[in-house]
């Protein structure tokens, strides 16, 4: 499971207190890699903490057990020296579910995209500026004219290209994206997640994708993660995932996909999957190639 | 709030609102040590002046004066537990008989005026919401705009000159007429102008408020479903309405008590109406400390009560206000 | 870091000037016309009250060119002619001391909104720094500084100012704004930390720390402009709420002695001048006041911004 050393999540567990007595673990030990151009997607239903993980590897939170290595470094060590820190804010870039929120409504689009050049001192120079966002723009479909505009006066679809845009301005190696197309409208989402097979082809950064819709996983994704009550329980390779699922959950899910036929759909029975109250032992197995399943003992 | 947890609830608030009266005692009793001025004057007044150095130390160490800080608080609050606050420095009496003389000439002035306030306010806030844009609510803004902005001091000058000094009308200060101590009458004559100063420079403030409240009010669904009933504007209005605007009316009486009192005291400064906001202002100009101390945490505890009232009520018509105190989700930043 | 340095980071070549110019290598699905796109209108809109202002700019000019207006010393006392009428020679007439009213009120205004000034900007940046500083805070340090302006609004404001003027010694402008200023912040921190708080958690704010944005980065990008808006309403209250306590504080003689002219100190022997009936005494500085105050108020309503409310159901 651990076998790349670009990104690794090594046994990541995080627990909230929402007051001194109640805590909610997020995470539960969960253990995964991402290889070097990868795009691996997340899955699992609301609550499961899939954006727990984007956030713990993106260092927005500090997990109460385990470590996120990032080529090399710990993300969340207490003390990191300037250049890899300088390193990590330029080589990971997140995108947030709500574009609404993740741009502040109060800037143009120019200065949102000019925010991390500014940060990082980059391209000062106005001419240079001036063609590097319009070329960012443009690699989202989004024409210079938007430039001016504020976050109020774009679509949902406009305003998640430019977060996709903000992002790609730092060239980055490494993308989070925490269920983007989650806001967004049916027609928009196709549209978003063909924006990212394109990117991903054509910049070839490594991309963290989570989202609870299956069928833009299986269309995006290289290897899909499982995730259900925190924990991570099935991890394969799309196709495999997809053709044979292991684990009780992924099965309930998958089995929860509408099929395109009504007669079908109508007819078919969805299997319900109960999560066991007390897990006693669980443990790792391998099923198949590259192919990995929480069972229990 | 279930009924279930009203008891810790009270005790938490209870327990908040002791540390705040702890915190005002600390503050108010280090700021008076540490103003300066000599602490003996507070006790002997210009008999000091004629003390020997030795009979100086000898006092100093019998009131304790020479003692730390810490010590000499912990004396204090002991006294102040057993209602002893010393002496006043310029009534050569004991503080509580001074304040005690006073006060019901403050609470016949502040509790009527206090209740007519809010009583007109609503009645003006109900009109404006009522004839919402009209050109009463227009005129009737703009000359609350202007009237509120008026200090009160300058309010009260301004009803001096006109009613007692140019037409006679009304007494321009104290509480009554020498010689006269019983009539009700002429008592009532002395707290027209206070009153009617107190109540023209808030009216306007709470008025609006009210108004604009009532003007929510009357956009929410529920009041077309009431209309859709067949109920009339008005029986819309004084039934439903008025009565969804209920919790935050109160909370707004409560908030609005410190505001209300600082406004008093200077009142009854320019009538120079026999209260406590007078005694107050006279302490302070006579550095009479061991009264001001008194008048300060008096004050204090007033205000501290009142602003928790009020909150309390707020948490009780918005459970939100309270969750986001206790269910706050820590997040580590990068 | 130059333009250059960035491609040589990125893993992929950088298309080319032809490729910028329309000839990309892939295809990008769906691309929106944006032109075609409907623009609500956003923001509340501020009507500025050209009436206040401009009322508010004239007395303000006569303060500031009050050498011109009213030469010579304003103090200068006439004994020959005290407490005297309204006359060609004196158009507002003089006080108990025989001093010119109309040089007063020019040469007392630029006290009066100095002190107004001073005060607010000392009590804003206060304010600004402990809202921020509580809001942006942990929780613990939060519930602290919190409870503390909740004791600090509990004390009567007046005792903290008596006090303050007590340790500080005989007042004057700066002390006085100074205390006027240091009892002042509280309103303000708390609206200033209610609104970081929110802000923080929100993601533009958590991307731009993802993208490396230190505490002043944020704080002037996204939080200041936040806030700013919403407390220039309470700071232009707050220049007329200094300038009432003044002019309070000196008519009760608590504050600026007589020497020091002031609106506020004008009125201090307003008493004695009640008892002759000598009205411009105590009416014309009063108006001057009133004046300034209400055109303030009407600035601070609109920076407010109108509320629309929408259609009414009764």
């Amino acid at each position: 499971m651990l076998n790349s050393d670009y990104v690794r999540v090594e046994h990541l567990s995080h627990r909230f207190h929402l007051t001194r007595k109640i805590a909610i673990d997020a995470l539960k030990d969960v253990s995964f890699a991402i290889d070097r151009g990868e795009i691996l997607g997340l899955v699992g239903e609301s609550g499961s903490g899939k954006s727990t993980v984007a956030r713990c590897v993106m260092g927005i939170l500090k997990p109460t057990g385990g470590r996120v290595i990032y080529d090399g470094i710990d993300v969340n060590a207490a003390k990191l020296s300037r250049d890899e820190n300088v390193r990590l804010q330029k080589e990971r870039q997140i995108i947030f579910q709500d574009s609404g929120s993740a741009l502040n409504p109060r800037m143009s689009v120019r200065r949102i995209l000019s925010e991390p050049l500014d940060i990082h001192g980059l391209s000062r120079d106005r001419e240079a500026r001036e063609k590097l966002l319009i070329q960012n723009l443009d690699f989202v479909g989004l024409d210079p004219g938007v430039l001016e505009s504020r976050p109020g006066e774009l679509s949902g679809g406009q305003r998640q290209r430019v977060s996709i845009a903000r992002a790609l301005l730092m060239k980055p190696k490494l993308i989070v994206a925490d269920e983007p197309i989650a806001s967004l409208d049916v027609s928009i989402q196709a549209q978003i997640v063909n924006l990212f097979k394109h990117l991903q082809a054509e910049h070839g950064f490594t991309f963290l994708f989570i989202a609870h819709d299956l069928a833009m996983v299986e269309f995006l994704c290289d290897r899909v993660g499982v995730m259900s009550k925190g924990r991570l329980v099935e991890l394969a390779p799309t196709r495999q995932l997809y053709d044979s699922p292991q684990h009780p959950y992924t099965k309930a899910l998958l089995a929860a996909m509408p099929i395109p036929d009504p007669r079908r759909e109508r007819s078919r029975e969805i299997p319900v999957y109960h999560a066991p109250e007390y897990v006693t032992r669980q443990e790792w197995t391998r099923v198949g190639f590259d192919h990995y399943v929480l069972m229990e003992r | 709030m279930t009924r279930k947890n009203w008891i810790p609830y009270l005790i938490k608030k209870l327990a908040i609102f002791l540390a705040s009266v702890l915190a005002l005692s600390v503050i108010v009793f280090a700021v008076s040590r540490l103003s300066p001025g000599d602490p003996l004057v507070s006790y002997y007044g210009e008999r000091t002046e004629k003390m020997s150095p030795a009979e100086r130390r000898q006092t100093m160490e019998r009131l304790g004066l020479n003692a730390p800080l810490t010590t000499q608080y912990v004396r204090w609050l002991e006294g102040a537990l057993r209602g002893e606050f010393g002496i006043s420095y310029k009534y050569k009496q004991d503080v509580l008989d001074v304040i005690a003389a006073r006060i019901g000439n403050t609470l016949l002035l502040g509790l009527p005026g206090f209740l007519l306030t809010f009583v007109l306010a609503l009645l003006l806030g109900i009109l404006c919401a009522w004839r919402e844009e009209s050109w009463l609510d227009k005129i009737i803004s703009k000359a609350g705009t202007v009237l509120s902005c008026v200090p009160e001091f300058w309010l009260s000058l301004v009803l001096i000159l006109f009613f007692s000094v140019i037409w006679r009308l009304l007494p321009s200060s104290g509480a009554y007429t020498i010689g006269k101590e019983n009539d009700i009458g002429d008592r009532l004559r002395h707290l027209i102008l206070p009153m009617a100063v107190m109540i023209l420079s808030h009216l306007w403030y709470y008025a609006y408020m009210i108004r604009n409240k009532l003007l929510e009010e009357i956009r929410a669904d529920y009041v077309l479903l009431a209309k859709s009933k067949g109920l009339s504007r008005g029986q819309i209005l004084f039934r439903h309405c008025l009565r969804g605007i209920l919790p935050s009316y109160i909370s707004l009486m409560a908030i609005s008590v410190p505001h209300i009192l600082g406004g008093t005291y200077i009142i009854e400064t320019v009538f120079s109406y026999p209260g406590i906001g007078t005694l107050s202002y006279e302490s302070a100009r006579w550095k009479d400390y061991n009264m001001l101390m008194v008048l300060c945490m008096l004050t204090g505890v007033v205000i501290i009560f009142a602003n928790m009232l009020g909150q309390i009520i707020n948490e009780r018509i918005d459970p939100r206000i309270r969750a986001s105190e206790g269910l706050e989700v820590p997040t580590n930043e990068p | 870091m130059s333009h250059e340095a960035l491609h040589v980071q990125h893993l992929h070549p950088m298309p080319t000037e032809a490729q910028l110019a329309g000839e990309l290598r892939f295809k990008v699905v769906g691309r929106l016309d944006t032109h075609d796109m409907p623009r609500p209108v956003s923001g509340r809109k501020v009507r500025l009250p050209w009436v206040s202002i401009a009322v508010l700019a004239i007395i303000a000019l006569g303060c500031l060119l009050a050498n011109i207006i009213a030469p010579g010393d304003a103090s200068y006392m006439d004994l020959a002619s005290p407490a005297k009428a309204p006359c060609a020679q004196y158009p507002f007439g003089t006080d108990m001391m025989g001093r010119s009213i109309f040089a007063m009120i020019w040469h007392g205004g630029r006290v009066s909104l100095l002190i107004g000034v001073l005060a607010t900007a000392l009590s804003t940046v206060i304010a600004v720094v402990y809202g921020t500083v509580s809001g942006a805070g942990p929780v613990w340090l939060d519930t602290l500084m919190m409870r503390v302006t909740e004791i600090f609004l509990s004390v009567p404001s007046l005792l903290i100012v008596i006090f303050l003027q007590a340790i500080l010694g005989p007042a004057n402008v700066v002390s006085i704004s100074v205390v006027l200023g240091v009892t002042s912040w509280p309103t303000i921190a708390k609206v200033v930390r209610t609104e970081v708080r929110q802000l923080r958690q929100s993601e533009y704010v958590v991307a731009s720390r993802c993208m490396g944005g230190g505490f002043m980065h944020v704080l002037i990008h996204h939080f200041a402009p936040n806030f700013l808006s919403s407390i220039m309403f309470m700071v232009v209250m707050n220049v007329r709420g200094a300038i009432a306590s003044e002019s309070t504080l000196s008519f009760m003689g608590l504050g600026l002695p007589l020497e020091i002219i002031s609106w506020g100190s004008m009125l201090s022997n307003a008493d004695r001048a009640l008892l002759t009936g000598a009205w411009w005494i105590i009416l014309i500085p009063g108006l001057f006041l009133v004046v300034t105050l209400v055109c303030m108020t009407n600035i601070g309503n609109a920076l407010r911004g109108e509320v629309n409310r929408g259609e009414r159901n009764l």
